[in-house]
């Protein structure tokens, strides 16, 4: 394991944001934490990264209690802030050059590794810019080059996707895929769950500073009774026949308003046939079908009541 | 790994305008501004003019030898020539003083008499004069009708001016007050070195920026980064205070005196002086950086002004009635170890100065290490 958490206890205050938490980080992965905002992900990574104090608990990365003077440990972590941690006084090539020598000494090495992390999250054509010239997305993509530049075999993310146009944030999730490929373990945090569902090999729900549920996304999608949900617009249903649909197989709920018709099923195979099959058999005229597999959303619902973006 | 961060440390602090127009920009127009407001009262050399009167020539001045000898000795030529005497008849005497030629016109008779035409410094001058004159002459009448044992030796006395105090000079310049304007004005710029070391702070503690927070996670010890910080910032500072100080010698021509070293050691000490006070309110103030900074900014300004910026004779004023403000005060120690490198020829006050000033700046660095050393935060 690259990164052991053990009963991690936080207190802010009255406030309990780790709640005896624990993690454990396996090499190659892009391990998710997935959770509302306050659920404590930024914490965790702040206690693994030995910024922030903790009440109790045990925190070891690459094998080693990990502590502010573990610099051997440190030497491999690369870091991407929530925050743009950069300096605007200096220009994308300083920022990069300046945050990889504090890992890299050698300066024609630094040189390297600086170009290709300007390459890698596309630049190049931005190195002489101040970040204050820089676009939002940008500028996180400056903030993801500072992280990483230095080679880490370990990397935190902290949600490195926030406000960021949907171009910059399919590069910075492709410049993530290519990392992993490349042999770096990531821990990424977001409260997006289509990002955790595309990008995480394993993912780790948690709220209210606790794990909820661990898994495979379709593991995690397997611990929940529902499957696929189809909506078909309907006009004027009458109630017989929603109650007839009820009775078809694997139906868990079917519900009729505003002239949609929505049908729950909890498994089985070619639900969608079944229950079309059905509405042409009563000469049931429709319009547009949707048919849509659960989600994150469902599994966060499912556990907790609530909706993971509440 | 010194040279990488201070270099980009250095690049950092020159590059930011704001920092620049305050540490440097501010104080030059400062300067301008002050040199242009004092410039006549620097410029001016009071040097006194006898005071133009005429005495009437008449039976009873010439038979008056005291008088006539007292008024030679105040009209001979020289240093101490008081008045610049014509002696002429009543109708010239008269003519002289509407025409403004003279001050004032002496008569003299029982009692000695002033005409003038006007009320003026000059016209008080010529009446405190006579007015001695008679005092002292009533006086020795009065001793010489009651003791009239040796007339001619106590008229010797009298007339003799005797000085009981020696007049030493401690070095060629002249004290002057107006310079301690210009020096207070180099210690607030010292002083004003603390938006460096305030900035330094931020830029390294977690809880205060996500740059402090980056930085913490890197694998290079803390009180480096914060020591190799420092000398950036010592660095431009002093190089920001050796603009200052070359522009005010070399363009307004300010005297420093000829003891070079002597007065870019001042700086220097200022310097630490400034950037350590910086990094002091930066770790202990714990505030928005606004807040902080509006903290240093009165405390420079304040600073400075007991030590004489606006008000020239506030530096005499602190050392008469709170001395130890004179102490304690970083700004009016700056600008004491300038000027006792002017004044005085012995340098014990100047190192006095300079010795208070590095205490002091010991006191606020260790105190800013010991709470920067910290690693873990309680928050972020």
């Amino acid at each position: 394991m690259l990164v052991r958490v053990q009963n991690l206890v936080k207190r802010y205050g009255d406030v309990l944001a780790l709640d005896h938490f624990n993690l454990e980080v396996g090499e190659g992965e892009i391990l998710g934490l997935l959770g509302p905002n306050g659920s404590g992900k930024t914490t965790t990574i702040n206690c693994i990264l030995s910024l922030l104090k903790y009440d109790k608990g045990a925190i070891e990365v690459f094998g080693k209690p990990m502590a502010p003077d573990a610099y051997e440990s440190k030497r491999n972590i690369g870091v991407v802030m929530q925050n743009v941690a950069v300096f605007q006084e200096l220009r994308v090539e300083e920022n990069i050059d300046y945050f990889c020598g504090m890992y890299v000494n050698d300066a024609k090495a630094r040189r390297r590794l600086v170009d290709e992390a300007i390459e890698f999250v596309g630049l190049g054509e931005f190195r002489r810019f101040y970040p204050k010239k820089l676009s939002g997305g940008l500028l996180r993509r400056l903030n993801i080059a500072c992280g990483i530049a230095h080679k880490p075999k370990l990397i935190f993310m902290d949600e490195p996707t926030v406000a960021v146009d949907p171009q910059s944030r399919n590069k910075i999730l492709e410049g993530i895929r290519e990392l992993n490929r490349q042999g770096a373990t990531v821990v990424y945090t977001s409260h997006y769950m289509e990002e955790v569902e595309q990008l995480c090999t394993r993912i780790v729900i948690m709220d209210k500073g606790k794990t909820l549920a661990t898994g495979t996304k379709d593991e995690l999608k397997a611990m929940i009774n529902d499957g696929e949900t189809v909506t078909v617009e309907l006009y004027a249903l009458q109630p017989d026949h929603v109650a007839n649909i009820r009775q078809l197989p694997h139906v868990a709920r079917a519900e009729y308003a505003d002239n949609r018709l929505a049908v729950h099923f909890d498994g089985g195979q070619h639900n969608l046939l079944t229950l079309l099959d059905y509405l042409k058999s009563r000469d049931l005229s429709f319009g547009r079908v949707f048919s849509e597999q659960p989600t994150l959303n469902d599994v966060f619902l499912e556990i907790t009541g609530r909706q993971l973006r509440d | 790994m010194f040279m990488h961060i201070f270099g980009y440390r250095l690049k950092c602090l020159a590059r930011d305008r704001e920092m620049v127009f305050w540490t440097l920009i501010f104080p030059l127009i400062l300067a301008t501004m002050f040199h242009f407001a004092f410039d006549q009262l620097m410029g001016r050399q009071e040097t006194f003019r006898p005071i133009r009167a005429a005495v009437v020539g008449s039976d009873a001045y010439r038979q008056n030898v005291a008088f006539r000898q007292a008024l030679d000795a105040l009209s001979r030529p020289g240093e101490g020539q008081l008045i610049e005497l014509t002696v002429t008849d009543d109708r010239e005497a008269r003519r002289l003083l509407e025409d403004g030629a003279v001050s004032g016109v002496i008569t003299v008779g029982d009692p000695i008499g002033l005409t003038v035409s006007q009320s003026g410094i000059e016209q008080s001058i010529l009446k405190a004069i006579l007015d001695e004159y008679a005092h002292t002459y009533a006086t020795i009448t009065g001793i010489l009708e009651e003791h009239p044992t040796d007339p001619a030796g106590l008229l010797r006395e009298i007339g003799q001016r005797r000085s009981y105090t020696q007049q030493i000079s401690f070095s060629s310049a002249e004290p002057d007050t107006i310079l301690n304007v210009f020096y207070v004005l180099i210690a607030m710029t010292c002083l004003y070195g603390g938006f460096l070391g305030l900035r330094n702070t931020t830029d390294v503690q977690a809880d205060l920026s996500p740059q402090g927070a980056r930085r913490s996670v890197a694998p290079t010890h803390k009180l480096g980064v914060v020591l190799y910080d420092l000398a950036a910032a010592l660095t431009i500072s002093l190089a920001e205070v050796t603009v200052l100080l070359a522009y005010l010698v070399l363009v307004l021509r300010v005297n420093f005196g000829n003891q070079v070293w002597y007065v870019l050691l001042t700086c220097l000490a200022g310097c630490i002086a400034g950037v350590s006070f910086g990094a002091f309110i930066g770790t202990f103030a714990r505030k928005s950086e606004g807040v902080k900074t509006a903290i240093l900014s009165a405390s420079s300004m304040t600073m400075s002004f007991l030590a004489g910026l606006m008000i020239v004779n506030m530096k005499d004023i602190i050392a008469r009635k709170a001395p130890f403000l004179s102490y304690i005060n970083p700004a009016a120690l700056i600008a004491d170890a300038f000027y006792s490198l002017y004044v005085f020829a012995s340098h014990r006050r100047f190192f006095l100065n300079i010795g208070l000033l590095l205490l002091i700046s010991a006191a606020m660095c260790t105190l800013s290490f010991l709470r920067l050393r910290r690693d873990r935060y309680a928050s972020l």
